[in-house]
């Protein structure tokens, strides 16, 4: 090991702020949060020792499992949604009967770089129940209004609407760079053969860029995971839109109940690295991953 | 490579010096100000200063911080002009506002700094409600008054010292205490007949309500009711709660919300206006709240003093059509409903903490200095800004508390302020864990407005949730 260390001094020390950093700012806090996941502290004084307590009350916490449930639906709306959405007009802007590619593409960029607060705040408008556009439009065609925010049926579509509008282009552009990656010989040898649109798109397309879809569908577990900005800036009543990460941040700063929030991380630590590793094993028996 | 190696480690070690200069200096600055001169604080220092013989402590250079939510801006015109006019004492002091989001904000904010070391980086002082005070004290971050105080006590209004005690020490220098109150729109009323007084009881306060319903065909609604955490603020824990003397914990820190009377009686009100359909569904603070207002399809608001400067800012198309009344009781009690206090509380800072006696006299003079104050009142209304009434007992003798206000057509709000302050509720019992619970009670309630539950059922399921999560809480003296 250290013979190693001396031959290889110089990539070490290359590569040393990057550790440092890592163990400064993630791996002791990580272990800071499994502590503090095992006490009762209100942010002030010493902690103090509970074992597994946080860990017990979470089990007959009626809001955590809401919070936790709003999160797989965050997820899987997300999921299906914006993958779906983003190969949809990535193939659309890849295609050559497309005129005026260039302003597409940076129309089709612009949700994304619009701050999330001020969007939120944009959509809350758009769906208030007394005085919101949407209700405004389909009272017009003689429907009864609908309490978007205000009732628990409808409440998470405002957010849901509000996560795939804002990450679809990100995702449109990551497929976009893997579809001008694809040689355009497969498709001319599939013309010859007699294939059809679907049939190249199915054959050709969605293998091409398997890895890319891999890749977003990870980064997506991870950003629904940690959904924060649009639950928060779009609450139903009580917790049916509250986000789990949300749930963590509010049981640990608005009502300082710093253990089981830190509880509430370790939970999603676990969560999100069970999630991840299904889907690595899924790719590997797949034979799509060494 | 050595050499390089070398002159690498020598940055480092300069860079680290470099660090370590930066906190002599503060160090430094703080001796310098620990060397000052002393003299009592107000308010012996304010008869001091007067004195020629006394020595007069001149407060070293350098800012007041003030952690403060809502509109800081106001408060500050005041404290600025009061340095302007003591430049003897503090030549080179200026003061600053931070506005934070809430008390718990302010309280997240202070515990951070705190634990992060960095105590020069505290503010000064901060206004804080008693629960979040509680907690500040508890982790030893405010500054024990009582000394201060004590002598005061008997200029003040009632109660004005209670909420900001803990464990018989004082640590709030009461800033406000304003009451729970009715505001009806008189022309709504004049309109469909209908007698304010009646409004006295909750019973007639509903009966009102369904009149207004009937008269109007629908058009106006008693009040309102949000699906957010607003209803549970409002119409419950500063509202029907107290005035039923409702009871979430017993004096033991059990839960007892679901067995209690009080509670159901508090509960069962709202649940009859909001099930006639007495009360718009709304939320509070949202341009169609206003709307509404300046449309006359909200005819009252049983709520806090506070609510004035909201209605004031963005309601004037009904300037004065409003008017005030004490809250309605439940008969069963006879109380209207709780005040509401706030504290301004000097953030314990150690050797840093310098101008603790300058902030005492900046806050003896707003309490107790009539032609300050006044000269601030009137400002404030030329701006259309919020004020509070003052605590000070001399100071409401004066007939200035008394005059009229235009937004309630001639009636004195400044008045009626002081006034329903006299048959105010108890507040409920905070406990440490009362943020905690009030996020659980806020949720079912919450889902009861949004239709997903009964009251009965709501009621329950906090008992229940409240059981689960916090079991027994925390009560402090």
């Amino acid at each position: 090991m250290l013979k190693n260390f001396k031959k290889y001094r110089a990539p070490y020390l290359f590569i040393l702020p990057f550790f440092i950093l890592f163990v400064v700012f993630q791996l002791v806090p990580t272990i800071w949060t499994v502590y503090i996941s095992l006490t009762k502290w209100r942010g002030i004084g010493a902690p103090e020792f509970v074992g597994f307590e946080n860990y017990s009350k979470m089990v007959i916490d009626d809001m955590f499992w809401e919070s936790l449930l709003n999160t797989a639906i965050y997820w899987i709306s997300g999921l299906v949604l914006i993958l779906f959405l983003a190969v949809l007009i990535a193939s659309l802007l890849n295609s050559k009967c497309l005129k005026g590619r260039a302003f597409f593409k940076t129309a089709t960029f612009l949700p994304n770089i619009c701050a999330a607060i001020a969007m939120g705040l944009i959509f809350r408008m758009l769906f208030d129940e007394n005085v919101g556009l949407i209700n405004e439009v389909l009272a017009a065609v003689g429907l009864d209004k609908v309490p978007w925010l205000a009732g628990t049926k409808y409440s998470k579509i405002p957010v849901i609407l509000l996560i795939v509008w804002r990450n679809t282009p990100w995702f449109t552009m990551i497929v976009l760079s893997g579809l001008l990656n694809i040689s355009s010989d497969y498709y001319e040898a599939a013309t010859v053969d007699g294939a059809n649109g679907w049939q190249k798109f199915l054959f050709i397309t969605l293998p091409s860029i398997s890895n890319i879809l891999f890749f977003c569908s990870v980064t997506l577990t991870v950003d629904m995971w940690k959904v924060f900005n649009e639950p928060y800036i779009l609450p139903g009543p009580g917790t049916s839109n509250t986000s789990l990460f949300q749930y963590m941040y509010e049981s640990g700063f608005n009502v300082f109940n710093m253990g089981y929030a830190s509880a509430i991380g370790v939970i999603i630590m676990v969560m999100l690295t069970i999630v991840y590793v299904g889907q690595f094993l899924v790719r590997k028996k797949q034979g799509e991953v060494a | 490579m050595r050499s390089k190696n070398l002159v690498a480690l020598g940055l480092v070690a300069a860079m680290c010096l470099t660090g370590c200069g930066g906190g002599t200096k503060t160090a430094e600055t703080t001796g310098a100000a620990a060397e000052t001169t002393s003299q009592a604080a107000a308010p012996e220092s304010k008869e001091e200063t007067e004195s020629p013989s006394s020595e007069v402590k001149v407060y070293p250079a350098g800012t007041v911080t003030f952690y403060m939510n809502g509109n800081p801006q106001f408060r500050q015109q005041y404290f600025e002009t009061w340095l302007e006019n003591h430049r003897d004492i503090a030549p080179e002091v200026s003061v600053e506002f931070v506005q934070v989001e809430s008390n718990a904000d302010a309280r997240e904010k202070i515990t951070m700094t705190a634990l992060s070391g960095a105590v020069e980086d505290l503010p000064d002082a901060v206004f804080l409600d008693r629960l979040n005070l509680m907690d500040l004290v508890q982790g030893g971050l405010l500054v024990d008054e009582t000394e201060f105080l004590s002598p005061l006590a008997e200029k003040m209004v009632d109660g004005a010292l209670t909420e900001g005690m803990v464990s018989g020490k004082m640590y709030g220098l009461p800033d406000s205490v304003r009451p729970q109150l009715l505001m009806y729109n008189k022309e709504i009323f004049d309109k469909y007949e209908i007698d304010p007084a009646s409004m006295d009881t909750m019973d007639g306060y509903i009966e009102a309500g369904r009149q207004l319903k009937e008269k109007s065909g629908g058009e106006t609604y008693l009040s309102w009711i949000g699906s957010n955490n607003m209803t549970w603020k409002c119409w419950g824990r500063r509202g029907l709660m107290p005035q039923a003397n409702a009871k979430v914990w017993d004096e033991e820190g059990n839960v007892i919300i679901g067995s209690d009377e009080g509670t159901k009686l508090a509960l069962g009100a709202l649940d009859t206006m909001y099930s006639e359909g007495l009360l718009m569904r709304v939320e509070m603070y949202d341009p169609a709240l206003y709307d509404a207002i300046n449309s006359q399809k909200i005819a009252t608001f049983d709520i806090g003093a506070y609510w004035d400067e909201f209605m004031r800012q963005n309601c004037q198309a009904t300037a004065g059509q409003w008017r005030v009344m004490s809250a309605p009781v439940f008969k069963e009690v006879g109380k209207a409903g709780a005040p509401v206090s706030s504290y301004m509380c000097i953030v314990e800072k150690g050797d840093d903490g310098v101008y603790k006696e300058l902030i005492e006299q900046m806050w003896y003079d707003f309490t107790f200095d009539t032609e300050s104050r006044q000269a601030w009142v009137n400002s404030m209304e030329e701006q259309n800004a919020p004020y509070t009434n003052p605590i000070s007992l001399e100071m409401l003798e004066d007939d200035f508390w008394k005059e009229p206000s235009d937004y309630y057509g001639g009636q004195s709000f400044r008045e009626w302020e002081g006034l329903t302050l006299q048959n105010g509720a108890n507040n409920m019992i905070v406990t440490a864990q009362d943020a905690e619970g009030d996020e659980i009670i806020s949720a079912e309630i919450e889902k009861y407005v949004a239709g997903d539950q009964t009251m009965e059922e709501a009621i329950a399921n906090m008992d229940k949730n409240l059981k689960a999560k916090i079991g027994k809480a925390e009560i402090v003296d």
